[in-house]
């Protein structure tokens, strides 16, 4: 299948992102949100991007604004007729999305896609409060989206092969790097990078090792290009200890929560946003 | 940090990066060449945790894990896929073949 027009729904830092990206390509986007402010906060963003590149010497001025004419910013089901992809990126809440999905199911053309862009929720249940849980799918930007190159496509149980291989073609025209993932908590880097977050802090809580001479050491043998720790606080420390829960509830032991992490999170340490997490700043 | 806890570390991390990867490949999550792909674009490592472990040598990984298992518990036994490898000779970028092949 061949995606003409995308819909964005939400239009966060990642909603905005993913515009940004997609118009970029050339494809036309429409950013829908109920929230008029969050649409122009998106519009400043997007222009900021569009013109970090042309300062760059990357395009020129009037292409830049060509890609950006490729944008419309709405807050009406209405505008959202005729596209052939949507992709949810609304809060990480099951019945919020859950109702986005219902309602795209009901606005867009029957053979359209509808995907989320959740890093933690399961995909099959969001297919199945739609009737077209074939064409329904994860497609998981990582922050910023406009920068980081992976998509992970993800198939819930009734996915289509179709869904997956048109999703992956798009991924690679809006240039990114596309890998197939079945569903689980986590999907994969995620999970990968929780678990050997969750086996530093075991090590760090062993050996009482300052945070800082972990990353640094992490860093110097060249494995990581960040230490957990800086990534962590840098990542939001409750939104990785909600990661940290998730895994250990479909997990167990090897993801259970360090004491260390909800401590911080108890007292509000959440890391770079509350200038304190494993750092000060 | 001394040199030998610091080395600890690394192994640590490594192991664990590995073993999880391990897992979603057993599962059926995703190949083994997707997540390597999936670990340096998604994650920024410079080395994917199926080509890390092929160039150590899965033999020596097997050691490795081997003996984390009888000092940290099980969070570390060897996985099974592994052990099949390394019996069959597999045992990564020496052999020409591992998780990865290497022709």
């Amino acid at each position: 299948m061949y995606i003409k027009q995308v819909a964005v729904i939400g239009a966060g830092t990642m909603g905005a992102d993913i515009a940004y990206v997609m118009a970029n390509a050339g494809i036309p986007v429409i950013v829908k949100d109920v929230d008029e402010s969050a649409l122009t906060r998106a519009q400043a963003h997007i222009a900021d991007l569009f013109q970090a590149r042309v300062a760059r010497g990357r395009i020129s001025a009037a292409d830049a604004q060509g890609r950006r004419d490729l944008i419309t910013m709405t807050t009406a089901d209405a505008a959202l007729v005729e596209a052939t992809l949507a992709i949810e990126a609304v809060s990480e809440d099951m019945r919020v999305k859950k109702r986005v999905f219902q309602d795209l199911d009901r606005i867009l053309p029957p053979l359209s896609l509808i995907v989320s862009n959740t890093s933690a929720l399961s995909i099959s249940e969001l297919a199945s409060v739609t009737g077209r849980p074939q064409r329904v799918a994860g497609f998981h930007f990582f922050f910023p989206a406009h920068l980081m190159k992976l998509v992970e496509v993800i198939s819930g149980q009734k996915t289509s092969a179709d869904t997956i291989e048109t999703l992956r073609r798009l991924a690679e025209e809006i240039r990114k790097i596309p890998v197939s993932v079945k569903e689980c908590p986590g999907f994969v880097v995620n999970r990968v990078l929780m678990a050997s977050m969750a086996e530093i802090l075991a090590f760090q809580q062993e050996t009482q090792v300052p945070y800082s001479e972990i990353d640094q050491a992490v860093v110097k043998s060249g494995i990581a290009p960040m230490g957990p720790f800086m990534l962590a606080d840098a990542l939001g420390l409750d939104v990785a200890l909600e990661v940290n829960r998730t895994l250990f509830q479909a997990y167990g032991d090897r993801f259970r929560p360090a004491p260390q992490l909800e401590a911080l999170v108890e007292k509000g340490h959440l890391g770079l946003k509350t200038k304190q997490g494993f750092y000060s700043y | 940090m001394d040199a030998n806890v610091e080395q600890q570390l690394i192994l640590r991390f490594s192991l664990a990066t590995f073993l999880e990867s391990v897992r979603l490949y057993e599962e059926g999550i995703a190949s083994v060449e997707d997540i390597d792909i999936a670990m340096r674009a998604g994650a920024g490592l410079p080395q994917g945790p199926f080509q890390w472990a092929d160039t150590r040598g899965l033999d020596v990984v097997l050691q490795d894990l081997e003996q984390l298992a009888k000092t940290l518990g099980p969070r570390f036994s060897p996985p099974q896929s592994l052990q099949d490898l390394v019996a069959r000779g597999w045992v990564g970028k020496a052999s020409g073949q591992g998780y990865l092949s290497h022709s």
